[in-house]
């Protein structure tokens, strides 16, 4: 996906860096077990958010180990892997697969890859059918809207928001599921509005499709985006996250904001 | 229902921190993995849950069963029958399906949309993440019914939240620090923590 939902590491202490870049490393340990080396190309910080939310409110267990991997030959590193890596590994396959093939349309790239991931997607769809399903159907929604030309960021957003909310209830039966698809959705919403913030005067060059009209401000986005911050925020806090709850926080109130910080440079 | 802290083993004054930490001992000792699938373990299980809601979702979200079972929007016009969608929708809130609920008020034409009508899209829209969309209608609701005080009450938590988000915000600093680099700018790398 888009590796927004990250940590702002200037405020992490040095116990919670080492914890949250282990979570990191899990999720990348069994990414490539499951999928390949490859594989690490679709990683992002996002599904680690997300499996350290689900393992925190299971209090799942944690397997620990020291690894050297592949992109780091030389210095050994610790992991932590939970029930949930192995989900946010499918997740992000799933979501990974359909934002290269997005790219292939867009812009003729990667086309080999695509190819090389389709392969995985029947098993996928099988195991996750509510998620496939909405993943599926949103999308296609969006990209009529695209084609349409519609330049309505909020309700875009909201589109993409609610696969994200999908992708964030692992269980349909937990009692904290509302929960959770509200979380998923603000930070759906986020993501998409950030996206095309960061994008819009690459995609005012190519002629591509930006939902935000050219004249928008930064003030105008930035309202956009605290809305669906805080309304991920007020999900978040009704969870029942005491683990690591200091480094969700740090992501959700403030790491999130590092590219639109970065932008403004 | 008894009081919710008891239930959890807590004093009244338990710290919101306190009650989750409670809520998630007594969840594994109940769950069905561990109790099986006794119908006492699931009672209690219920307990727990509703005592958790009770506690948590009042101070923070709007779902509360006592302001929301009976006399549901507070003011409602006398002897009118409230459309077969609209109960629907409040059964749907009510057992938390808030996908099903909006669905369900789809069902009312435009033209036969009442405050309540938006007030009950609003919340679930409020609950599903869509919170645009809860501040457009919750203001319509209001509009329509002016001296709502469920509906205003609704729109202050709302607008409470942002509130809240930015306060909390400050404490790490804003949005206004700096960013740290990374060893390889387009390749999500471990390195940049």
């Amino acid at each position: 996906m888009f590796g927004y939902v990250m940590a702002n590491a200037s405020t992490l202490s040095k116990e919670e860096k080492e914890i949250y870049k282990a979570h990191y490393c899990g999720l990348c340990k069994i990414l490539r077990e499951q999928y390949g080396q490859k594989a690490i190309m679709v990683l992002s910080y996002d599904m680690v958010f997300l499996e350290m939310v689900l393992a925190d409110i299971a209090d799942a267990d944690e397997e620990k180990g020291k690894e050297r991997c592949l992109p780091h030959p030389v210095k050994e590193h610790e992991y932590i892997i939970t029930k949930y890596t192995r989900y946010a590994s499918d997740m992000q396959m799933l979501l990974g697969y359909y934002s290269l093939l997005d790219k292939v349309r867009d812009e003729g790239k990667g086309k080999s890859e695509e190819k090389k991931m389709r392969v995985l997607l029947p098993e996928l769809e099988k195991k996750y059918p509510r998620i496939s399903t909405t993943l599926k159907n949103g999308l296609k929604t969006i990209e009529d809207n695209e084609e349409k030309n519609i330049k309505d960021p909020e309700e875009m957003a909201l589109l993409f928001g609610k696969i994200l909310g999908e992708v964030f209830v692992y269980d349909d039966t937990s009692f904290f599921r509302d929960d959770l698809r509200s979380l998923g959705c603000g930070l759906g919403r986020f993501i998409y509005l950030l996206d095309a913030w960061c994008d819009r005067k690459k995609d005012r060059k190519e002629g591509a499709y930006n939902p935000l009209s050219d004249d928008i401000t930064e003030d105008e986005i930035k309202e956009m985006l605290l809305d669906a911050a805080a309304a991920a925020s007020a999900a978040f806090e009704r969870l029942p996250l005491d683990q690591h709850v200091f480094i969700l926080r740090n992501i959700l109130y403030s790491g999130i904001w590092s590219k639109f910080r970065e932008d403004k440079k | 229902m008894s009081d919710p802290y008891s239930v959890l083993g807590l004093k009244p004054d338990a710290s919101d921190e306190e009650v989750k930490k409670a809520y998630k001992t007594l969840a594994k000792r109940y769950h069905p993995d561990v109790a099986g699938n006794s119908p006492e373990a699931a009672r209690k299980m219920q307990e727990i849950n509703a005592a958790y809601d009770q506690i948590i979702n009042h101070k923070e979200s709007f779902s509360s069963q006592s302001s929301y079972g009976y006399g549901y929007g507070g003011y409602r016009a006398q002897g009118e029958e409230e459309p077969n969608e609209l109960r629907a929708a409040v059964a749907y809130i009510n057992a938390r399906r808030f996908v099903e609920a909006l669905n369900a008020l789809q069902g009312i034409p435009e033209s036969r949309r009442s405050g309540r009508w938006y007030y009950l899209a609003s919340y679930a829209e409020a609950h599903i993440g869509d919170s645009t969309g809860a501040l457009r209608d919750i203001n319509i609701a209001i509009e329509k019914e002016p001296g709502n005080i469920s509906y205003l009450a609704f729109r202050d938590r709302l607008t409470g939240r942002r509130t809240a988000y930015e306060d909390y915000s400050r404490s790490f600093g804003g949005f206004g620090t700096g960013f740290f680099p990374c060893c390889f700018p387009f390749f999500p790398c471990c390195c940049i923590i």
